[in-house]
């Protein structure tokens, strides 16, 4: 019998379980890891350190997770707090804006693999946008958890994985169906 | 085919799935020790606290006169009902031995 991620945490909470802890790692590791590296545009070192981070975080302030969110989500909240105070330091928050959009996207020079031309659609996106669209529409969060993940009101992810989305649309016009 | 769901479809698509690699290892490296549990401290009070009832009870009891009145009691038993005491301790000893070793017992991780 598979446990859960809730009896895992209980086993952290009362025995100090680190081998539960261990298992939760191997569980999420893809997934936040993943996570982090879009955010990062893609450094790969960079998303590792802030993943380690995260969960050493998470290990170390696992008496706050009261259970009323998925274990994963909580996590993400955690990753996403890891790299935006690394973006803060490194003042690398600024997101990039649409004029700025508009002259970087070239159609003709874009590399022809489609997964490439996504990334880079991807990384183009400001931040806000890149976030909401990562959870939701790539980890499959609702709006109602990157609400919480990211610490801003829902309507406020609507919007932005709205936005998100139809810039992507516009910058892989090329690829969508005709 | 709309172009949502083809979208959405190659975000999901674009994530694959991160092999582990040693990352789960060097996370468990730096995790702080685990908590040293107080079991030495536990078990100090748990005799110093009989030591110190059963000194109480020697001393209120009359040095203990109680002990060998029992004792007298007992041996003038008929040995069938000594045999039967013996086997009900024996039988409750091991009935809380087993309720606790059920209560440790643990699943399996995976």
């Amino acid at each position: 019998m598979e446990l859960t991620d809730a009896d895992l945490v209980a086993r952290v909470l009362v025995d100090d379980d680190q081998h539960a802890f261990g298992e939760l790692v191997r569980r999420h590791q893809s997934s936040v890891r993943g996570l982090l590296r879009q955010l990062t545009r893609t450094d790969v070192a960079l998303a590792d350190d802030l993943a380690q981070q995260a969960f050493l975080r998470a290990y170390k302030n696992i008496r706050s997770f009261r259970g009323e969110a998925r274990f994963s989500t909580w996590l993400y909240r955690i990753a996403y707090n890891c790299f935006r105070e690394d973006a803060r330091r490194r003042k690398e928050l600024v997101g990039i804006d649409e004029e700025q959009l508009q002259t970087q996207h070239d159609p003709q020079a874009a590399d022809p693999a489609l997964r490439h031309d996504l990334m880079r659609a991807l990384n183009l996106l400001p931040l806000n946008e890149r976030s909401a669209v990562l959870l939701c529409c790539q980890n499959g969060l609702s709006h109602d958890e990157a609400a919480r993940v990211l610490g801003i009101p829902l309507g406020t992810v609507k919007t932005n994985v709205l936005r998100g989305r139809e810039k992507l649309k516009r910058m892989l016009a090329d690829w969508g169906p005709n | 085919m709309n172009q949502e769901d083809w979208l959405d479809r190659e975000l999901r698509d674009a994530t694959p799935y991160i092999d582990d690699e040693g990352f789960t290892v060097r996370v468990l490296q730096q995790l702080p020790p685990p908590r040293r549990r107080h079991d030495l401290l536990r078990a100090v009070i748990l005799l110093g606290t009989a030591f110190l009832a059963s000194v109480l009870t020697y001393v209120v009891s009359d040095g203990g006169r109680f002990i060998s009145v029992t004792l007298e009691r007992l041996a003038a038993l008929p040995a069938l009902w000594v045999f039967a005491l013996a086997l009900a301790s024996g039988l409750v000893v091991a009935a809380a031995g087993a309720t606790a070793a059920i209560s440790r017992s643990r699943a399996p991780l995976t």
